[in-house]
Parts: structure tokens; sequence; C-alpha cells
């Protein structure tokens, strides 16, 4: 015999309640529902079903058939229920009514019943109610998918960005994840303000210290600079032992570049001289140089694939480079460019011209020995 | 009995429902066996109901007797179910001894209309 069901192409996967006080209802429901390639299953009251629903929890069911007079807990009531239960209110819930009760229908709707059948059931309009609201389920459950996607990929990122910033300097961990970073990593040149510092007598001591001395000082030192670096808003380049190298006016545009770099190497100098005391007591002979220049760099994305840095390249850099090699313990050596825009703010006193490395000409440069107060009064 | 009163049994909607099941005459015999053990039941409930005088007690079977009744078309006795849960709903019993009589009459009925479907060869 012809079966008189639609064809396969109606047929869904979906787990369907059935609530009906009538086994005869009931068993005849799921009939239809198996021909529709549903699975179902069946209870005989209200209170049944929101145990199943609870159970199964909103994933476990598709559809609710919910027959609308039932003894005990009613159409009405389990359907107010489900609405009630925030992690069932989203499912659908076809409410299935006999002829003398299609008034009620009109308050299940309004209670936000998804549809309803009226009994005898037509098997084609019963296949028709069921896939709609499947159709429904899935889009919401899609959207719902979506949405704890988008969260988790937010979270992702957002956690992403924060591991980036402990490798990289803030400013280009921010660079990293900004509409213009791409741009700005791919190269582009700007006045700089390039700072080097390192520690004299370092080599010495780490030949002669035991591995966990020199990285506790390592460790001590990187921190204390580490923050003042934070502080002033300087990027850091790299470490490399003792060697720092910061820039600043990059990637953040940063109109007093030069003041910042100047202020952040004396109170560089003063944390420094505070650790030196204790390094002192501990037999490391210590000693602290800075070397500050001014000039335009290319900066940008430096290295290979697996390995970059965010990274400047210019004179001001070799300059600073050099400034610093030079230095004694204690200075801080300012190129003649990069003194002339603090002049106001520092005391300072001339080294005279040095003769650098690479530089075919003798270079001025000035040590800084205290910054000035408003009032020119310089600072100790 | 009466199996010759064209509305105590309406077999259109036996029609329909076997047609509904794809002709599956099977599940059909098997539904009017189901409908017929929980219609015996359902009336022996009414019938304690009535000789305690519980109205409450006559509503649950009543309803569940119409909604069965109604979906093998037992026309008549889902009619009579649904008096019965009225009468029940109100909160009496008067009356109720007549029509659950009135029930178990029509049951009996139809309990010899349902066969003789089946064994009439419903499905030819």
């Amino acid at each position: 015999m012809k079966a008189t069901f639609p064809t396969d192409h109606a047929r869904q996967v979906g787990r369907v309640l059935v609530a009906d006080d009538s086994a005869v209802n009931r068993k005849l429901l799921v009939q239809l529902l198996s021909r529709l390639g549903l699975q179902s299953i069946e209870v005989e009251d209200g209170a049944a079903a929101l145990a199943v629903l609870r159970a199964e929890g909103p994933a476990g069911i598709d559809v609710v058939l919910l027959d609308v007079v039932m003894p005990g807990l009613d159409g009405y009531e389990t359907l107010a229920a489900i609405k009630d239960d925030e992690t069932l209110r989203d499912l659908p819930v076809i409410m299935v009514s006999g002829v003398d009760e299609l008034d009620s229908v009109v308050r299940c709707i309004e209670m936000g019943a998804t549809d309803y059948l009226s009994k005898p059931l037509n098997p084609q309009i019963l296949g028709a109610r069921i896939n709609a609201s499947l159709a429904a389920k899935r889009l919401r459950d899609l959207d719902k998918e979506y949405l704890e996607r988008q969260t988790a990929l937010t979270a992702t990122i957002e956690r992403q960005r924060e591991e980036l910033s402990r490798f990289l300097s803030p400013q280009v961990a921010a660079l990293v994840s900004s509409p213009e970073g791409e741009q700005l990593l791919a190269g582009h040149r700007r006045q700089i303000t390039a700072v080097f510092c390192d520690l004299r007598g370092f080599t010495a001591f780490a030949e002669t210290a035991e591995p966990e001395e020199l990285f506790g000082v390592l460790r001590d030192y990187h921190e204390a600079m580490g923050a003042l670096i934070v502080e002033h808003g300087g990027t850091l380049e790299h470490f490399a032992g003792d060697g720092i190298m910061i820039f600043f006016n990059d990637p953040v545009l940063q109109p007093d570049h030069v003041e910042r770099a100047v202020r952040m190497a004396v109170a560089m100098r003063e944390r420094f001289a505070d650790l030196a005391v204790r390094w002192r007591k501990l037999g490391y002979e210590l000693a602290f140089g800075v070397g500050i220049a001014v000039g335009y760099a290319t900066l940008g994305r430096i290295g290979f694939d697996g390995r970059f840095d965010y990274g400047a390249i210019g004179n001001a850099v070799i300059l600073a480079s050099r400034l610093s090699s030079e230095a004694k313990g204690g200075q801080i050596l300012l190129s003649q460019r990069a003194y002339a825009a603090v002049e106001e703010i520092v005391e300072a006193t001339s080294v005279g011209e040095l003769a650098l490395k690479g530089f075919s000409r003798p270079v001025p440069a000035v040590d800084v020995i205290a910054l000035r107060n408003a009032a020119g009064v310089a600072l100790t | 009995m009466s199996t010759d009163d064209a509305t105590t049994l309406d077999t259109t909607v036996l029609a329909a429902l076997l047609d509904s099941v794809g002709g599956d005459a099977v599940f059909v015999a098997d539904l009017v066996e189901t409908y017929l053990a929980d219609g015996t039941d359902q009336l022996a409930e009414i019938d304690a109901a009535v000789r305690s005088g519980d109205a409450e007690a006559l509503v649950r079977p009543a309803h569940t007797l119409k909604s069965s009744s109604r979906t093998v078309g037992a026309n008549h006795l889902g009619e009579l179910g649904r008096q019965i849960e009225m009468l029940g709903r109100s909160g009496s019993t008067t009356g109720a001894d007549a029509l659950a009589a009135a029930a178990r009459a029509e049951f009996s009925d139809i309990e010899a209309a349902l066969r003789a479907w089946l064994s009439g060869g419903a499905t030819t």
C-alpha cells in the first residue's frame, strides 16, 4: 500500500516530548512522529513532562507536544512552568487540543505556545508544524551557538592580548591588535628618542658569579627598570642581558619624548643606586650608564617568520648605543640634539667631544647631573 | 447490540487513522486493543467513583475515555465521556450512575463494532 505521508525530504532528526493522558493518543502520536523520522518520549501528564524536560535539559528535547486538557497538571500550567524556566523558555511547545477546547488554544498562544494542533490529528499538518518548530529551534540554537562562539573568541583574543602584553611592551601589544597596526608594523619613518642603558662591570660579574646570583641580579634589575619604562611610557625594544634598549614617540606619539626619556633615565639612575647599595654589600661591583640620542629611524616589524621584533633602525639608535658604551658608571650621556630639547629642565655638564665607533667626526655630548624643577633649581 | 447504528462507530475516522499511518493495519489493531483495555479500566474507575460519590474522581477517567474514544471514532462514547467529565468538574455525581451505565453499554457495542471492523478486512 502506498504511504500517504510526505516522503523522505520531510524527515527530520529530533526528539519530541509527547504529553497526553490518553495512552491511545500517545501511541498514535508516537507512531506518526516515528513516520516523520522523529524520536518521542511519552508522558501522561504535565508534571511528568516537566520532570523529563528538567532531566533532559534544553538540548535533550526539540519540541513539546502538549495536550491542553490533562488531569493533574494541565497544559496551561505546564506551559506556564516551561515559560517560567530560564533554560526551557525557548523550547517550542505545540498545544494539542480536542474540538471542544479550541477556545483555550488562543490563551495558550498568548502564553507563548508556538503553535497548535487539533484532534483528530492530520499527519500532514502535524508534520508541517513540527518541521516549522524544529527549523525555528535549530535557528535559535545556531544563534545561541554563534553567540557562545563569539563570546569565547572575544575571551580568547582578550587573553592573547593579555598574554602578548607580557612579552611585548604594552604599546606594541596594543598596536598588534589595533586597526592601523598592520600599516605601522609594515614599517614607517619617525623621529624618536632612543635610550640605551647597561651595567658596567657586568661581564666580569657574570664570569665569576654563580648562575643563581646572576639571575637574581638581573631579575631585580629588570623588574626595577621595567617598572620605570612603563611609568614613563617608553617602548621597550629589547632586553639583552644587562643591556636595555627603549625608544619614545613610537608607536604612540609623544610630543615630549626627549623629556620623557631623560626623566626616565634619571629615575633609573636613582633606582639603580638603591639596588647597588645592597649589591655592594654582597660584593657585586656594578654601575649603571645610559646613552640618549634623538633622530629619525625606521620602525616596524624586524625579523623572520617565527620570530619578529618591533624594532627601530637608524642613526639615533646607533648613537644612543655608542653613548651608552662610552658612559662611565652613573653617567647619562645626551647627544647634542637631545640636550637641546631638554636644556630647560636639565642640569648638565659637557663631557667634550667623543670619538665614537662608526662616526667619522667626534660627537659632542653632555652628562645629566640632575633635573631642574619649575623654578630652575637643580633637584638632587 | 446496535452495531447497525451508524453513529456508534464512525468508521471514516478509523479509515483516516489507518491512512495516516500509511495503512499499517497491525499498528491500528494494536491501537484498538490498547483502547479497549484502557477503556475497560476507565469505566471501572468511573463506576468506583460513582459508587463512592467522589465527583472529582470522575474527571480523569472520563476525560481520558472521551479523548481516546474520539480518536478511534467512538463519537457517542466520547460524548458520554464528556458529560461525565463535566459532571465531575461541577462537583456532582447526580445522574452519574445513569451516564456510567450508558457508557458501559455503549462501550460493549463499540468493542463489538471495532472487532467487526478489524476482522472485516479493514485494510482491503
